[in-house]
């Protein structure tokens, strides 16, 4: 049984750590400012806008020990990541969730991020919330549906989400558990102590910049380890940025997974507003769904 | 390693074990328990067939190849994908397939040189029945995106095979090529004749000394982590791993040894070998602010085996053949690595049946099932 961490009441506390990339505060402000728009109280880590000059917002055991206080802060009752990038890998293995466990918080953000969402999911059977992180606040971001289903999803709101058709949709209804996240990154954690169960639930892909062959490769990968065969659904978000070899890899990206699952019967909904653009709606990991992919509109449904 | 994850790499095993039995032209016996099977080695004018099990190619790209492998004293027989394209692929996922299955089949070949990788082994691997190529041994040669076939035929039959340059990379005259070119090129004969094969790589600051014998295992790193938990997972247990790759960001590289350590392929190593890495510049302003010496001495520092840097393998001219599955033996010292094939073929854990050899000299070995 999946538990859902409790909504959040108005002069509750959301932390704001950077566990992989680095960021400035100054790209997190809009975002700052928009929680305690929203009634909350906003805590930053010391992994945002620190002081570390590479890639990472700190050394892994900065960034290990910025989340650790906060996941073991009774006080905090969220914690949104500033940003992906890469480094969660680094650190999820060393991550205490004992303490987590027993009292669940929202654990939000996306790209790298999946790495959390499948973690925790696999591993402690705890909701988590798939959505777009500080940056996405910026530039008129804060007033958009995409940051508000944020907000609707910590009030504890129930939501659903309606899009329009794409003529490889297959059509269908499916209800199930909810996962999935970043391809590349749910192909990388493959095998490991990360990786997720895919049978019988409702399945969402999205993926930012890599080549075809690339997205292929990773799409057989799930396949050939048994994670497309038994799907309740398969929701495919975004995929932006491709780039292609100098030899043309010959299909689109929806028509790469078209042809890959053909063999299956599930519904399959193309173009679903999820992504590393704009089109990026709260989803709630873990949290069963029903999903139906119509004749003139897509729906998802907690 | 603690509980938790050891049982997850277990039960990743175990869920990989449907696909293994299937396919299971071995008595169902698990990869850990077969015997290593050695292709009879070439002998002049043996056969060797050249397909294309991914990317595509013209026949005048494989003219060079041909030529050699004529000068060579042995035969070629070229398979229909040569030439063939589907896009990047080298003819449909059927036509690849039923060329490739024909060739592992065909007891009048002693080899098959894929003639370039690219992408698309991965489509085919399944469909592969193996029981032709269990009954009539033979070299695979090829590097890159034919690391799904190298692991696949190890993990499935525990077959030798041939990790080196195929056909695109035969330099177009012989004559003005560069010494290194030779040599890798003589490296692809000399492994096919059954030549013991012998390495030096040249010091390297962070290589990590230490002497370490089993079976050579690896290929291109990215590949490998795509096989993860599939059909076609590499096991690295006991052996000495080789990797490389092209193309990559040092991030990417980072998350794919992560992705080594978590899915347990670092842990049981006897010895690491880190071939060339041709990395893609960072992102300005996203700099990764580690080098891959230092993203691979971070991630073996909780172990103690040899570690060996610059090692002549990969997308590049010093690519040297090496042989997938056989023993050998890594030594790593301050002033120079060397790697060769253990002789006579023994193993470390003497007299366990598990590891009966099969000789290499006979031309038409027998199978022990």
């Amino acid at each position: 049984m999946i538990s859902i961490p409790p909504s959040l009441q108005p002069g509750d506390t959301i932390a704001i750590v950077c566990p992989a990339g680095y960021m400035s505060l100054e790209k997190a402000q809009t975002c700052i400012d928009t929680l305690k728009d929203w009634g909350y109280i906003v805590r930053t880590g010391k992994t945002l806008g620190g002081d570390s000059e590479n890639y990472f917002s700190g050394t892994d055991e900065q960034r290990l020990k910025d989340f650790q206080e906060m996941l073991d802060d009774d006080e905090v009752k969220a914690i949104l990541c500033g940003r992906g990038g890469y480094g969660l890998g680094r650190i999820v293995d060393a991550i205490d969730f004992s303490k987590f466990k027993k009292n669940p918080k929202w654990i939000i953000g996306f790209s790298d991020v999946t790495v959390l969402h499948s973690h925790i999911l696999s591993n402690y059977k705890i909701a988590t919330l798939h959505a777009p992180m500080a940056a996405a606040f910026n530039d008129g971001g804060d007033s958009s549906p995409f940051i508000q289903s944020i907000r609707t999803a910590l009030e504890g709101k129930k939501t659903k989400i309606q899009c329009e058709t794409h003529p490889f949709n297959r059509k269908g209804e499916a209800v199930g558990e909810l996962v999935g996240g970043n391809l590349s990154l749910l192909a990388h954690l493959v095998g490991t102590a990360s990786d997720i169960k895919t049978k019988g639930k409702i399945l969402f892909l999205e993926d930012i910049g890599e080549y075809l062959y690339n997205i292929d490769r990773m799409l057989w990968q799930l396949d050939r380890s048994g994670k497309l065969d038994r799907l309740a659904g398969l929701i495919i978000g975004g995929f932006s940025e491709n780039k292609d070899t100098p030899r043309p890899f010959g299909k689109p990206v929806y028509e790469i997974i078209r042809d890959l699952v053909k063999k299956y019967d599930y519904p399959v909904c193309y173009g679903f507003p999820v992504s590393h653009e704009k089109e990026n709606y709260a989803l709630k990991v873990g949290v069963g769904y029903k999903f139906r992919s119509g004749k003139n509109k897509v729906s998802l449904e907690e | 390693m603690n509980r938790k994850y050891f049982l997850s790499t277990v039960l990743g095993i175990g869920a990989a074990l449907p696909a293994l039995t299937e396919s299971g032209v071995r008595n169902g016996l698990q990869h850990d328990d077969l015997p290593l099977i050695i292709p009879p080695y070439l002998r002049p004018g043996d056969m060797i067939g050249i397909t294309c099990p991914a990317g595509f190619i013209t026949l005048a790209e494989i003219q060079p190849a041909l030529q050699q492998i004529e000068d060579w004293g042995f035969c070629a027989r070229i398979g229909d994908t040569v030439g063939k394209k589907d896009f990047t692929f080298g003819g449909t996922d059927a036509e690849r397939a039923a060329d490739l299955q024909q060739m592992l089949d065909d007891p009048s070949l002693r080899a098959i040189l894929c003639a370039r990788g690219g992408y698309g082994a991965v489509h085919i691997i399944d469909r592969l029945d193996l029981s032709g190529l269990l009954r009539n041994p033979k070299w695979i040669i090829g590097f890159s995106d034919i690391t799904v076939i190298h692991s696949h035929i190890h993990r499935h039959l525990n077959m030798a095979s041939i990790h080196s340059k195929m056909c695109n990379s035969f330099p177009d005259d012989w004559t003005k090529a560069e010494p290194v070119q030779v040599e890798t090129i003589l490296s692809i004969r000399k492994a096919l004749s059954g030549e013991k094969m012998q390495y030096a790589a040249t010091p390297h600051p962070f290589n990590r000394a230490g002497i370490a014998e089993g079976a050579l295992v690896g290929g291109n790193l990215k590949t490998i982590e795509t096989l993860s938990a599939t059909a076609s997972d590499i096991s690295t247990a006991g052996k000495i791993l080789f990797v490389e790759d092209t193309g990559e960001y040092l991030y990417s590289i980072d998350r794919m040894f992560w992705n080594l350590e978590r899915t347990g392929k670092l842990a049981r190593l006897k010895g690491l070998i880190i071939g060339g890495f041709k990395v893609k510049p960072d992102d300005p302003g996203d700099e990764y602010g580690r080098t891959l010496y230092d993203i691979v001495q971070e991630r073996v520092k909780p172990y103690t085996y040899p570690v060996s840097f610059d090692f002549p393998v990969g997308h590049q001219k010093n690519n040297f053949a090496l042989k997938c599955g056989i023993i050998h033996r890594l030594e790593v010292a301050a002033d120079k690595t060397t790697l060769e094939e253990s002789a006579p073929y023994k193993n470390p854990q003497q007299g366990s049946a598990a590891h009966k050899i099969i000789p290499a000299a006979s031309a038409n070995p027998k199978i022990i099932s």
